[in-house]
């Protein structure tokens, strides 16, 4: 397996910050892994996208410490400008993601590829396949500033994706959806993952981490606490400790199992839970 | 938006005719022709179909500029031929036709520059700078800032609003409601700096300054008139220039 992005002890603190931001960070992520950032507001999970996009410590000053690599080149050997072709970072604020010169939809889409120096002919092509895959073919014409939150955070995502990077960091791309939006923005992820791209995501809802994400990586007061393939994590006895909310079917297991209920296994997804409760010992009236 | 043939034109074709026309007052002596331009323009305006819009930017922007100007110059420019006199003002001949030369040329070259932007879509303007050789930054600073106004006004409105709702007079006298708007003023400049920050890492996001050359869809052409019509305009001005000096 070949690790894209590496974290070897990164820690780092803002310009003004007392304390460090993020605290002696390591971590490996593998080409092609869907991998999710989660952590209680305020435990740096927008800071570490953004020492793994470089915005940190291209953008952002501050000290950082330890190694971060990308694609088996340190990050501060980059340029800022070619991180944009390899990274594809999506963030939070879906009002102020937009570009600011351009009247439509359809041009807010093709900025970047213009940026890119794409030819015109394919940036047509392109942006026109993106909008489909987004399902934001109604609002090519639209202009971006009209938006509401979730169909910007729609166009966002599709800006990023049209230009095609390698790894995607998207910082909670669901906050301002409505439960049909979110899970379409987790198919076009699924989507992305299975074209070979690696992704990053910051989300609070678990129940979907649950089911299209690899790994996790668990963030507390800029500590990794936990980290390691998502059904491990979600077992860890230490997770219940940091307050984050687990899948709902987890959290239901979890108490079955406090209540006496054998499990089998600590169930992750909806499906599971009637088949990891351990039958046996559970009264035979629960058959009927 | 359906485009005529005068607003088809390329945007630098518009443009030098702007220049044209303010170079032409200059070396034209006199008051008369540059009365003349408006109407010019204002048949221009008439065949491209923005003649009531021209119209009234014209006399919003520069009607009241001119009757000062005028006065003041008809009062108060030295001179011995005295035409008439009002309390301590005299007026003179000299003041009367520097007067009107300067508030026919005023009248000339702005009416020609803001028929220009009538006519022109400051995006095609930026674009046809652009291709002139403006970097892709200055081109940005121009058209975010067209967005940015509208955006900011919206954002005072919504900032005001949170006042309100907690209980801060924003209706009433002018006093109240200048006194209303000051405390707006601290959270706006500072949202607007913030989201600066934000506004350059979407643009870093979208590989804004990535080390290649940048294509664009958008796209101006040169028609046969915009190759032609440059080169009549400099005809006209050395046939100006020439008649001028020689006469």
């Amino acid at each position: 397996m070949n690790s894209i992005i590496e974290m070897k002890n990164v820690s780092y603190r803002y310009p003004v910050s007392e304390d460090w931001n993020i605290k002696n960070a390591s971590f490996t992520i593998e080409k092609g892994k869907f991998t999710a950032i989660i952590g209680n507001n305020g435990s740096g999970k927008t800071t570490l996208c953004n020492i793994i996009r470089g915005f940190i410590p291209h953008f952002y000053k501050g000290d950082l410490e330890g190694d971060v690599i990308v694609d088996e080149k340190k990050i501060v050997e980059y340029q800022l400008g070619q991180l944009g072709e390899k990274i594809g970072y999506v963030f939070q604020n879906p009002f102020i993601q937009v570009s600011g010169v351009k009247d439509t939809v359809f041009d807010e889409v093709a900025f970047g590829l213009e940026n890119l120096g794409v030819e015109e002919n394919e940036i047509i092509d392109r942006v026109n396949e993106i909008l489909k895959l987004i399902k934001i073919e109604h609002l090519r014409e639209k202009h971006p500033m009209g938006l509401s939150g979730g169909q910007r955070q729609r166009v966002a995502l599709a800006s990023i994706i049209v230009m095609n990077p390698d790894i995607l960091v998207i910082d909670e791309p669901t906050s301002q959806l409505d439960p049909i939006g979110t899970e379409h923005v987790f198919d076009i992820i699924r989507l992305m993952k299975e074209q070979g791209k690696t992704i990053i995501l910051v989300e609070h809802k678990m129940d979907l981490i649950a089911e299209y994400a690899d790994n996790l990586i668990v963030l507390n007061n800029g500590e990794i606490v936990l980290q390691g393939p998502v059904r491990e994590v979600f077992a860890d006895p230490r997770y219940g400790e940091y307050n984050i909310q687990y899948p709902h079917v987890t959290e239901v297991a979890l108490n079955l199992q406090r209540n006496g209920v054998q499990l089998k296994y600590v169930p992750i997804r909806d499906e599971e839970l009637s088949e990891s409760i351990s039958w046996s010992g559970v009264g035979e009236g629960a058959y009927d | 938006m359906q485009k005529n043939r005068i607003q088809q034109l390329h945007p630098m074709t518009k443009f030098f005719f702007a220049l044209l026309v303010s170079a032409a007052v200059l070396i034209i002596p006199g008051f008369i022709f540059s009365f003349l331009v408006f109407p010019i323009l204002l048949v221009i305006a008439t065949a491209a179909g923005i003649v009531k819009e021209f119209f009234g930017t014209v006399m919003k922007a520069l009607l009241f500029l001119l009757i000062i100007i005028f006065f003041m110059q008809l009062l108060f420019y030295p001179g011995d031929h005295v035409m008439g006199q009002w309390g301590i003002f005299k007026w003179t001949e000299e003041g009367l036709n520097y007067g009107l030369t300067l508030t026919s040329r005023i009248l000339a070259m702005g009416s020609a520059f803001i028929l220009f932007f009538r006519l022109t879509e400051v995006r095609d303007f930026v674009k046809s700078l652009e291709d002139a050789g403006l970097p892709p930054m200055g081109a940005y600073v121009v058209l975010s800032t067209l967005q940015i106004i509208p955006e900011m006004r919206r954002h005072a409105n919504t900032i005001m609003d949170a006042q309100k709702t907690r209980g801060v007079e924003t209706e009433g006298s002018m006093l109240t409601r200048a006194k209303a708007f000051i405390p707006t003023l601290t959270p706006l400049i500072l949202s607007s700096i913030s989201s600066t920050e934000e506004r350059a890492i979407t643009l870093e996001s979208r590989a804004f300054s990535a080390p290649t050359k940048k294509t664009s869809l958008h796209k101006l052409t040169k028609s046969t008139a915009d190759r032609i019509l440059p080169f009549v305009y400099i005809i006209i001005l050395i046939g100006l220039v020439l008649w001028r000096i020689l006469r």
